[in-house]
Formats: structure tokens, sequence, C-alpha cells
């Protein structure tokens, strides 16, 4: 992901640096998908509503063998399908196209309401940005799925405190935000999110709950991992080749030592 | 008194001795039509007991949209969104995604205006096989402002991916469902629930995406019509030809893709050129036809019928077709205009 925004010098670094362990969570160890037969209708539907952090998106696809890493050195050229948007022009991978945000949930919850008539155990996924809850759509979504007990959809949130203004209490503040949910009729989790276990955990308890959808509220640092970058708010952050280099070394060493 | 204030005052001194009759007019167009066929309801349903992949999604106008006989028969392919056409639309884009063909209904103006970016990213791009079903197309109702959609095949025409249908009226409905049926993607069905039972006798019509159909011949002048405006299009013409003037009356019912091929031909052969729609002059049938004649250089007497660049009112559909000039009387003025304009 580091490689990915480094060659453009600028891009979403601080998002994927901070939802790695998210992505990790879900793509390692959460979602059934067949890199074999990308269109297998009982796969999970993950929904990327921050379609922007799409460099940690490509890069846990070519991880998890649904892309070819080659593809990955296209990333932002033009004409690439490898967008800075995640667009469906990358392929089967890709459910919807998302960016304009606030869409993801609505999208997810006609996904798990296609996919019960047809009595299909696919679950539906949709990761959503904090800046995003600003979008009413969000909050329409979340009436109905609550309303009518969508089980199967599972929005996590990443819950990263910056947007592009800056943090997100100073935009326009979120709090109290499991109440919100909670009173749309939705089953509220708040996890660490770079706990991996205690994510597994939450995702494991979504799954398990037959009555209600799940939201889960994972907090994340952004810039994890990168010491000189962590907690840094940047949207769109520049990142010199001196500073990829520099952070390239503090995540290969933490690899190995790992 | 401000500049605003000061011209809708003139405009309710203007309008002031029209309609005495509102006073006894009711709003209707929220309520479930008993007596009255259901022609476009009965044309959904039949399509979706004949594909199981059809579902229903409604945003709290069930009866007003006729699908309150989907709902009944199929409760379990039928969603009332409630009041959120954002995420309705959202929903549709989901459901196309997993193999399902949503019919949504509202009125036009929540179909297509207040949800258009949701209708762009996920209908229209995916080029997904979402059919948008919208009542109350341009000046056919007493709710105003909010509820005319005036602008709704503007703002549809501009979206790639997307066709935009319009029957001519209740017996073109059923075939207008069966093609959007059939056809694999986006469509805009732009409907008026019809207010009387069809005529005993009456055939249905047909109807294929992207053929007009030429209802009346002539040599003097082309009409180019879409949906309301069909059958005052033909009532001028009737009222011309004793005038010794034969006028040509083609229903545009498919509006994107427009059927440029026979477009072009009857402009060439008339060289005098109407459009006639429910909706503004800009962005819709009219645009599309000028467009048309315009890259394919034919030169032509031309003009629009349709609202002109301007918002309307609440008022009974006779009332404001007449206020606005979208009835036979305006048409036929417009075509004489078009031939007394010095070459």
């Amino acid at each position: 992901m580091v490689r990915l925004v480094g060659a453009l010098g600028q891009g979403y670094v601080q998002q994927g640096l901070g939802a790695a362990d998210l992505f990790a969570t879900l793509f390692f160890s959460t979602l059934r998908l067949r890199a074999a037969d990308p269109r297998w209708p009982d796969r999970d539907r993950f929904l990327l509503s921050t379609a922007h952090n799409s460099a940690l998106f490509h890069a846990a696809l070519a991880r998890r063998g649904l892309i070819d890493p080659a593809r990955l050195d296209s990333y932002v050229q033009d004409g690439s399908t490898l967008e800075v948007n995640v667009s469906q022009r990358l392929g089967p991978l890709v459910e919807a196209t998302l960016g304009s945000l606030g869409q993801g949930p609505s999208v997810g919850l006609g996904m798990a309401l296609a996919l019960r008539r047809r009595g299909s155990p696919a679950r539906v996924y949709v990761v959503l940005g904090d800046g995003e809850l600003q979008e009413g759509q969000v909050w329409e979504a979340a009436m109905y799925a609550g309303a009518h007990g969508i089980a199967s959809l599972c929005v996590v949130i990443d819950l990263n405190f910056m947007q592009v203004e800056g943090h997100t209490d100073q935009v326009l503040r979120h709090e109290p935000l499991l109440d919100k949910w909670r009173a749309f009729g939705w089953q509220a989790l708040a996890v660490d999110g770079h706990d991996i276990p205690a994510l597994q955990r939450a995702l494991a308890q979504a799954d398990a709950t037959r009555d209600r959808p799940t939201v889960i509220a994972a907090t994340t640092l952004v810039g994890k991992g990168v010491g000189f970058l962590e907690g840094q708010l940047g949207h769109n952050m520049k990142l010199s080749p001196e500073d990829t280099r520099r952070a390239l070394a503090v995540l290969d060493a933490a690899e190995v030592a790992a | 008194m401000t500049a605003p204030a000061r011209s809708l005052a003139a405009t309710a001194t203007a309008t002031a001795t029209a309609p005495a009759a509102a006073a006894g007019l009711t709003v209707s167009d929220f309520t479930t039509r008993g007596a009255v066929p259901r022609v476009y309801g009965e044309a959904l349903l039949e399509a979706a007991l004949a594909d199981e992949r059809i579902v229903c999604l409604c945003a709290d106008l069930t009866g007003a949209t006729e699908t309150d006989l989907f709902r009944d028969r199929l409760p379990a392919r039928f969603h009332n969104a409630g009041i959120a056409e954002a995420n309705m639309v959202g929903m549709a884009g989901g459901m196309a995604g997993c193999g399902e063909i949503p019919f949504l209904h509202t009125f036009c103006v929540f179909a297509t205006r207040r949800p258009f970016d949701q209708v762009a990213m996920q209908v229209a791009y995916p080029r997904a096989n979402v059919k948008l079903v919208g009542f109350l197309p341009g000046l056919t109702t007493l709710l105003g402002v909010s509820h005319q959609a005036i602008e709704d095949v503007a703002l549809m025409r501009a979206l790639p991916n997307m066709t935009i249908v319009e029957p001519s009226g209740p017996a073109q409905v059923r075939a207008a469902v069966q093609a959007a049926a059939a056809h694999d993607g986006p469509v805009y069905l732009r409907l008026r629930r019809a207010d009387a039972p069809l005529p005993a006798g009456q055939p249905l019509q047909p109807l294929q995406i992207g053929r007009a159909q030429a209802l009346r011949d002539g040599d003097d002048a082309v009409v180019f019509a879409s949906g309301a405006l069909v059958q005052p299009a033909l009532d001028a013409a009737a009222r011309l030809a004793p005038l010794g003037r034969e006028v040509a009356v083609v229903n545009v019912h498919t509006i994107k893709p427009l059927d440029v091929e026979t477009v072009v031909a009857m402009a060439r052969r008339c060289r005098v050129v109407l459009t006639a729609e429910n909706h503004s002059i800009i962005g819709g049938l009219g645009s599309a036809v000028a467009e048309a004649l315009m890259e394919a250089g034919v030169a032509a007497r031309f003009d629009r019928v349709g609202v002109r660049d301007t918002f309307a009112e609440g008022g009974s559909t006779p009332y404001l077709f007449r206020k606005y000039g979208l009835d036979a009387e305006a048409i036929a003025a417009r075509l004489q205009a078009l031939w007394e304009a010095p070459r």
C-alpha cells in the first residue's frame, strides 16, 4: 500500500495504514471468497463505501490472490483499471462503484435482501468512513435495515476521526455514535480497530446475530505502524520519496520481527 | 417590496380569473384506484409472474403507483422503502447486482431529480437492470411545483446507458412495461395513470424501444410528440386538415435512444418540424430532435411546444396545458406561425 501511494508522491496513505488491520481481518479471516471464481454466487459481498481507500483495497486483493500483483504497478496510471476511487472497471470483485459518499449501506442492504430471497448464506460487509456518517442516506439505510432486522448486513465503521477538513469533531461531531445506531435498531459494537482478535470476535458476534444488523465501530489510528505518520491528520497526504523509504523500512522491519 | 415578491404577485393577479373550478378539484394523485383499470399495475404483475427475477420497490406511494396489485400477490418480492428515495435507488442497485430486476416506483420528480447521483452511480454507470418508474410527468398534477417533473427527461437523457420510454397513453402502457422488462439495462418509464377506462374496442398499442411510430401522415409539417402531447398533436392535425394543411404526427415514445433515422427522414420530407412534450423545452424531446437534425445537416423551420423555461403551479391538467401552451390550440398556432414565418 505504501509502495503504491509512494510512487504517486501523494494519496490516501494515512487511511490505508489506519485501516490495514481491519482489511487484514476481513480479507484473511472473515470474507468467504473464491479466488478462482470471483463471481461465485454465494460469496460474501464486500463494499468499500470509502472507495478512495483504494491503495489498501488493491493491495489487499493482490495479497489475497484475487488480482495479479503485477497489476498493482499500474495503480492510478492513465488507462489503468486500478483507479484512485475504486470502480467496477477493475472487475467482478468490485460489487458497486461507490466513492460518492454515503451510498454503500443502501447497496449492501439491497444485496442482503436479494441474497436472502434466494436463500443464500452470503453476508454483506460495508466498510464505511466516519465522515460519511454525515450523509443522510446512511441513516435512510440504517432505518430500513433496523426496522426489517436485516441480520446479514454488517457495517464496519473505520473510525479514524479524519475527513477532508481535519478532525471529524471540528466539522460535525458524530457522538453518541453507538447510541444512534442502537436507536435505529442495530446491534452496535465498539472495538479497537488494531486488535485483530477483538475484530474477529465482533465479526463473529455479528455473524451469530439473527435478528438485527450489526455495526462495528472500529477505532483506528491514521498512519498506524509508522511512527512519524501516526496520528497525523492528512486526507490526501504528501509522501516524499524519503518518507516513503523511511516508512517502508519501518514496515519491513516490523514484518521481519513478526 | 422585493422584486421576486412583485413578480409572484403579478402572476397571481394574471391568473386570478382562472380556476374557480380548482376549489372543487381534489388531489387524487395519492389514492388507490379501484374502479379505474390499473393498467400499469396489471402489466407489471403480468411481467413479474412471467419472470421471477422482477421485484418491486416503492416509496410510500403504493396505491398511487398501482403497485398494490404486486404487493398483494407477490409480497415476498415487494419492498416499501418508505419516503427515502436515495436509499431505494441504492437498494435497487444492490438487488440488480445480485441478479434481480427491480422496478422502482414513485413520482417522476422523486425518481430522477431527488436521487440523481444515486441513479447515476448505482443504476446508469453499472448498466444495472433497474427500471425507474415515475408517475406525474410534467404538468399533470394539482400538487404544484414540488411534484411537477419538467426536467426529468433532461436529467435522464444526460446519463449514459439510460433508456427513456414514455408511452402515449394507457393503451401503450402494457407494451412499454413488457419492453422495459425485456431490455437488459436501465430504463426510465415516464407514466401517467389512466383516469378513465380504455374505450371499449380500443386496441392496445405496441411499442418497440427505439422505433418511433408514425400515427398520421402528411407533407406540410411533422410533429414529433411524446406522452401526454401525442393526443393534442393528433387533435391539432385534425383541426388543420380542413384548412388544407396535412400534418404528420409521430409518437416518439422512446426519447432515448432517439429514432434518428425516422426523425431525419420525416424532417427532410416535411421541412417544417415541431416537437411537443409535457416537459421543459430544454433538454427533452425538443432538444433531442434539434440535435439530431443539426448533426444530420437538415435545414427545417423548427419550433418546440413544451414548458418554456419556467416553473409552473398547481392546477387541473386542462388548465395548466392551456396556460402553458401544451394543448392542441397551442400546437396548431405554432405550426401556423412556422408556415407564415418569412423565409
